[in-house]
């Protein structure tokens, strides 16, 4: 049986994940580089300027793959001789956990850097930030919980990105679109209680995804 | 007998009244109900007064009852098949 | 033929509904005109498809509690069944939204999103299982993520309409399924019935299917289930 479940536990599994992540840089820089790129494309190819809504689509797109990017890493670089090594030494709790904090992070400081790129390169027409701030941490947390456990599915099918963000994408897409909508609404500086109902729909998207991936991955983790 | 002739003419004319009557306010109930059609979205009111209609459903009717027919013949097959397995 | 009386009525209740669903009285209403005849045809297919939905969810649910193969059975079966009333379904919604609202595709509609979100997650979830080839490992992970992915998408279809304004479907922003179509009563004389008709000739079909795969599965490994 597994052991307890236990906070230190979790905390030195971070630990292990942030640690890997400053040795090896690798990952972290390709998806800084993807997003860099990208945002690079989309500069060409708009080339009269971007429309404020097209701005939000464009966003939340690049940072959608750049999250399947980051999340589908953390279960293929495990090998099956220290999967069994964690099975015995975790409660498969405690692993889901500070997989999703590990790429719930991730994916904000994804978010950060697009913003960065995004208003370097085209401009950045958000008039509300603090509502965009708050759509940023919402939606990205969604995206880390549920992509969390896309990529543990997808490393079992052996086939990686291409079925990564398959799996992803329709799971994905109650997240994207009320992000989005908040996101134009941030855009277009609208009053906050036009936005209430959208951030409780996300919060509650939030609610669910987390806590099913909490209770799922002890299924997936069996072998 | 002369009473009940009177009766019965009476009775007549009360009828003959009462369907006059039912009549004009059938007719007046028709004739809004035409004005009505005029003023309202169209419909297919022409194909349906010929009773092309029923032609209609008897196509789509039989069409379904062959489907079901067919699956009800799969569904009795399977069950042969799945006592003979057993 | 102990269990063919809720077979026959589903077949009597489908042609109840082909019958009066041409021939019964319909309100008249602008741009709907006739074509408000779709709805006996076209939204049972929807409700079909969520109770196969349903099905397939519980039974993934079950199957992860226990790792009974029977149950696995059931669930991808049904998952089946309900994609191949999703298809006509939004076929048919296609062809009457060209007609009506005179775009076969509305973008802004979230009942359409959440319709083609489902879609998704059925074509995801049948390339999911072609993809792993042992069947006990493809029965869990699949499990796990049928109940994931309709989670989501059952919370989306019922919360996003509730937040969207901008529904052309009847019942806007109100109840996604229910709510008030435009019907009157002798509407919903024949509406009830077909739904009522359609879930019960999926359900038929889902027997049929799980029976057969059944079947292989005890020919395939000479074990009873």
């Amino acid at each position: 049986m597994h052991p307890n479940l236990n906070t230190s536990n979790i905390i030195a599994l971070l630990k292990k994940e942030f640690l890997l992540e400053f040795r090896q840089k690798t990952s972290l820089a390709s998806i800084l580089l993807y997003v860099l790129s990208i945002v690079f494309i989309s500069f060409l190819s708009f080339k009269s300027g971007i429309k404020p809504d097209v701005w939000g689509a464009l966003f939340w797109l690049v940072l959608f793959f750049a999250g399947i990017n980051a999340a589908s890493k953390s279960f293929f670089t495990e090998s099956k001789a220290r999967g069994i090594y964690n099975y015995t030494l975790y409660h498969p709790t405690e692993f889901v956990i500070s997989k999703i904090i590990y790429n719930i992070v991730l994916l904000w400081v994804v978010c950060l850097c697009s913003v960065l790129t995004f208003g370097w390169m085209i401009g950045f027409p958000v008039q509300n930030v603090l509502l965009f701030i708050l759509t940023l941490l919402l939606g990205s947390a969604a995206l880390g919980g549920s992509l969390t456990l896309m990529s543990c599915i997808s490393s079992k099918t052996g086939n990686s990105y291409s079925v990564m963000s398959l799996l992803s994408m329709p799971v994905c897409i109650p997240v994207m679109l009320l992000s989005l909508r908040l996101t134009k609404n941030a855009i277009d500086g609208l009053d906050w209680s036009v936005s209430y109902k959208y951030m409780g729909g996300l919060f509650i998207i939030d609610v669910i995804i987390i806590s099913l991936s909490l209770f799922l991955f002890r299924y997936l983790w069996k072998e | 007998m002369s009473q009940f002739k009177i009766q019965n003419s009476k009775f007549k004319i009360k009828v003959a009244l009462i369907f006059n009557f039912a009549f004009l306010i059938l007719n007046s109930f028709c004739f809004a109900q035409q004005n009505k059609i005029e003023d309202a979205p169209q419909m297919a009111d022409t194909f349906r007064s010929e009773g092309k209609i029923y032609v209609v459903v008897l196509v789509l009717s039989i069409v379904f009852v062959c489907l079901a027919t067919y699956l009800i013949i799969i569904d009795r097959k399977l069950k042969k098949l799945e006592d003979k397995v057993k | 033929m102990k269990h063919w009386w809720w077979k026959i009525a589903a077949i009597a209740l489908v042609l109840f509904s082909i019958t009066m669903g041409f021939i019964g009285n319909v309100p008249r209403l602008d741009i709907l005109n006739e074509t408000i005849r779709n709805l006996y045809f076209h939204v049972p297919l929807w409700f079909a498809m969520l109770t196969q939905m349903g099905i397939s969810w519980f039974f993934a649910l079950r199957y992860l509690n226990g790792y009974n193969i029977k149950y696995d059975i059931l669930s991808s079966r049904a998952a089946y069944v309900g994609g191949m009333f999703a298809l006509p379904g939004i076929i048919t919604g296609s062809v009457w939204a060209t007609y009506t609202w005179g775009k076969p595709w509305v973008a802004d509609d979230p009942k359409l999103q959440g319709v083609m979100a489902a879609m998704l997650v059925y074509f995801v979830y049948y390339l999911l299982r072609a993809l792993i080839p042992d069947a006990q490992t493809k029965a869990r992970i699949s499990a796990v993520y049928n109940i994931f992915a309709f989670i989501m998408t059952f919370v989306f279809i019922m919360i996003y309409p509730r937040l969207a304004p901008n529904s052309l479907h009847p019942g806007n922003g109100g109840n996604p399924a229910f709510g008030r179509y435009d019907m009157d009563n002798s509407m919903r004389m024949v509406f009830y019935p077909a739904c009522m008709g359609w879930i019960l000739m999926s359900v038929w079909l889902l027997t049929i299917l799980n029976r057969m795969k059944k079947l292989q599965y005890k020919l395939d490994n000479h074990e009873s289930i």
